[in-house]
């Protein structure tokens, strides 16, 4: 191999379209590029219309993720209107955003980042017939009962909220619909399905025990027992994992970013995983270091990025979205906006949440490891064993005394933010009413943090940052490149807002 | 031979994907198997290589491997100034492969509005465009002549997202020969021959014009709430999603996601009126006699209704 190369490798299985040019020296990683391939424009699509557009309209921007478009679009209005909803609507509101995040976590991993380990260019690993048995595309066993079940689970959103993907049963104040308790019931016992199954089949043991974890060893003790006939999606993906060596791979700035979702409603048995609001803590880490998030500190540059030019970066309340396609030219290479915490980038998604949850498992292994693609993964293959318990508590729990909706009685002028965590980490509507209609709305997806171009300070993202020394074996093949991207969970279908230049690797990472 | 079927995504969310892996009883896989289809490449689920995917697109686009169905999901993006490059593939423009495959395909399905009539992406400033309709004008990207090979127009699937069993049901009846019948959108007739107010649990409420204007209550969304139900073509409540439900029914109005002019430029969830009657009267109504006929059946409105007493 010469010492210096670059790829030209298509990636699907990503949402929405993203290329990465990476400079391979010696066979490593030595820079890389991320960039978002697509503008559809949302944002301005958004201003002049009606004051609850942002309702039906930014849902649509993701089909995976609608429901998280809907809780910050329906909080922004709580927030401009100061519409409190009532306890069970919180509950409710949670509960369908939850089961969204349950499912895209198992799609995620099983139809997404498990297709890769089918690749055959493992063909020389052990246990690699059984991989393919597992996941390969439309045949695997795992991959059938994972469409199958998912669908299943997503009934909940259907009897509660109407539909999946796109409904908009949030409004502000609440929630349009009065579920039943015999809606309640029902919905209860397709979880209770759902849980078995996931139990059963994909962790090997009870949602109980892996809450229990508190180290690596547990963990590897845990795998070890074999106390399932057949061996556990987990226990395989671990192992699996571990001979692909992804533990090593995709280490990143180390800096995590949560805006803080799930609140509390009033009354609630369940309890956060700290003091405070949120079942789901907000917080800024870096190095280990945990502060508070102020959402103040949030600003986003262009200097990168396919849109006219401002200087430094702008908080979103202030942000512009002007479009400059300047084509592959010497600096802007995406359409990407770089979002950065007190000038820092960060990255977001459930391993966010584990950090600022403080998991003693996730502690743990970033103790002992470090960030990875492996325990990014798995992070979220074992997120739902923290929600579905707390789903079916506030399934229990909405008996609707208090009602689900209080109207505010129309929609004053006036300017707010909805924040919450979407399946694929932290999510901001920022918007303002003036004269009856949206004047101005800048969103900030999970991928615009962690698929990032650079900033005005030259700093790569996270993605771009986690790519570096990651040694790739075949230019032609670049597996390891795409197990780095794909723990991200990349959504650029919510970014719209990547290319490159030179002759460097073009990684591509695009539906077509 | 199996059929071969090719799904391009272009400008658009990936909804009418995530809505189709919601198919169940028979699922999707199963599915598939059933009518003998073959997926060469869905962008969520292949797991080609990348020079394998290039060549198939190159033997798709020459004709060297026959493509049954191409399915596209989210407009066709022409901008900026025509030259497509807010939407690239390997850097160029992705309207330039829907072309070369369309040319091929025995059958094109535009899968969602976005597809059919441009929808929320032709919303904005991409230039986007359904495959044959832009809004309500026929044309769009193909052009309205255009015919796959098979003689077919475009069929159009729309939906925000498509409903998963109007996407199957087309690609079985297609697939086995049996009769599909158009209406003038080039939509199936069997799911898009019915207004998404026909099986609405609502609908009693509004034969007696027992109206509601704020959200949370069980009475009709069409007078103040900007309910579409009765002006949209599509299935919600005759197959229901994840079959269970629909957003009619647990009280979110329509919003008229199916239609050609989806988003319409008036603002969502209010109903535009002329002296308390909407602006916008259900599909082929004459207004003096829906006057007429709504003053009476306010005055026949039961108590119980009057009352929200019926459950939904």
């Amino acid at each position: 191999m010469p010492p210096t190369v670059t790829i030209n490798a298509p990636l699907n299985r990503v949402e929405g379209d993203l290329e990465v040019t990476a400079e391979i020296k010696d066979g490593v990683v030595a820079d890389a590029w991320c960039s978002g391939t697509m503008y559809r424009g949302i944002e301005k699509i958004l201003v002049g219309r009606g004051p609850m557009d942002g309702l039906v309209i930014t849902p649509r921007i993701c089909g995976i993720c609608s429901m998280s478009h809907l809780t910050a679009a329906a909080k922004a209005l709580d927030c401009i209107t100061g519409a409190a909803p009532p306890p069970d609507a919180v509950r409710m509101r949670n509960v369908l955003l939850m089961t969204e995040h349950v499912q895209s976590d198992l799609r995620h991993t099983f139809l997404t980042f498990a297709g890769d380990f089918t690749n055959p260019a493992h063909s020389g690993l052990e246990h690699y017939d059984e991989a393919v048995k597992r996941y390969e595309p439309f045949k695997g066993e795992t991959v059938l009962e994972v469409l199958r079940e998912s669908a299943k689970l997503l009934e909940i959103i259907a009897i509660i909220g109407g539909q999946w993907p796109h409904s908009a049963f949030m409004v502000p104040g609440g929630i349009v619909s009065a579920p039943s308790s015999r809606s309640r019931l029902q919905c209860k016992m397709i979880l209770r399905h759902f849980r078995e199954w996931y139990e059963k089949r994909i962790l090997g043991c009870s949602i109980e025990r892996i809450q229990e974890l508190a180290s690596l060893e547990g963990l590897e003790a845990l795998l070890d027992e074999g106390h399932s006939s057949r061996v556990s999606d987990l226990s395989f993906f671990t192992s699996f994992s571990r001979s692909l060596g992804l533990h090593q791979m995709g280490k990143g700035h180390g800096a995590f970013i949560c805006y803080g979702a799930l609140e509390l409603p009033q009354g609630t048995a369940i309890k956060g995983a700290k003091e405070g609001p949120f079942l789901i803590p907000a917080g800024f880490s870096q190095g280990g270091r945990l502060t508070e998030f102020d959402q103040a500190r949030v600003a986003e540059h262009v200097a990168h990025s396919w849109y006219e030019d401002y200087s430094g970066g702008l908080h979103p309340a202030k942000g512009e979205t002007r479009p400059y396609a300047t084509g592959y030219e010497a600096k802007k290479y995406s359409w990407a906006k770089a979002p950065r915490y007190d000038g820092l980038p960060a990255e977001t998604g459930p391993l966010a949440e584990m950090v600022m949850a403080e998991r003693p498992l996730f502690r743990d292994l970033l103790d002992k490891c470090g960030p990875s693609a492996f325990v990014r993964q798995l992070a979220r293959l074992l997120r739902p064993a923290w929600l579905i318990p707390v789903i079916d508590a506030w399934l229990e729990e909405a008996t609707g005394e208090e009602g689900f909706y209080n109207s505010p009685e129309g929609i004053q002028d006036g300017e707010g933010f909805g924040l919450t965590q979407a399946s694929r980490g932290a999510l901001g509507h920022w918007v303002r009413i003036r004269n009856g209609a949206i004047d101005h709305y800048q969103i900030i997806s999970p991928t615009g943090w962690n698929a990032s171009p650079r900033d005005s300070s030259g700093t790569r993202g996270p993605i771009e940052e986690a790519l570096l020394g990651t040694t790739v074996r075949d230019p032609e093949n670049p597996v390891e490149l795409g197990f780095v991207v794909r723990s991200f969970d990349v959504c650029l279908v919510c970014t719209v807002h990547a290319l490159h230049r030179g002759n460097r690797t073009v990684l591509r990472m695009n539906r077509a | 031979m199996p059929h071969t079927l090719y799904w391009l995504q272009c400008g658009g969310c990936g909804g009418d994907t995530m809505s189709l892996l919601n198919l169940e009883s028979p699922g999707l896989i199963e599915t598939l198997e059933m009518l003998d289809i073959e997926v060469l490449w869905h962008p969520s689920l292949s797991r080609n290589s990348a020079a394998a995917h290039r060549r198939l697109q190159e033997d798709l686009a020459s004709g060297a491997k026959p493509l049954d169905f191409l399915v596209v999901e989210g407009a066709v993006i022409r901008g900026p100034g025509g030259t497509g490059m807010f939407d690239t593939i390997e850097r160029k423009p992705k309207k330039e492969l829907v072309a070369a495959l369309a040319r091929r395909a025995r059958f094109v399905l535009a899968a969602g509005t976005c597809a059919s009539f441009g929808g929320i992406s032709a919303a904005g400033e991409t230039e986007a465009t359904g495959l044959q309709f832009l809004r309500d004008r026929k044309g769009g990207f193909l052009g309205s002549e255009f015919a796959s090979a098979e003689g077919l127009p475009v069929i159009n699937l729309p939906g925000c997202p498509c409903h998963c069993e109007a996407l199957s049901g087309t690609m079985a009846a297609l697939a086995t020969g049996a009769a599909l019948e158009l209406d003038e959108w080039n939509s199936p007739m069997e799911w898009y021959g019915m207004q998404v107010h026909q099986g609405c649990l609502r609908n009693e409420y509004h034969e007696y014009r027992v109206e509601d204007d704020d959200f949370g209550k069980r009475g009709c969304l069409f007078f103040h709430l900007g309910c579409q139900g009765p002006l949209t073509h599509g299935p919600c409540n005759k197959v229901l999603w994840g079959r269970r439900s629909s957003k009619t029914r647990i009280g979110v109005p329509c919003v008229g996601c199916t239609r050609p002019d989806f988003p319409p430029p008036y603002p969502f969830f209010r109903t535009r009126n002329i002296a308390g009657i909407p602006l916008d009267l259900p599909e082929g109504v004459d207004r003096a006699h829906y006057m007429a006929y709504k003053g009476m059946a306010a005055a026949a409105a039961p108590q119980r209704l009057i009352d929200r007493k019926t459950r939904l």
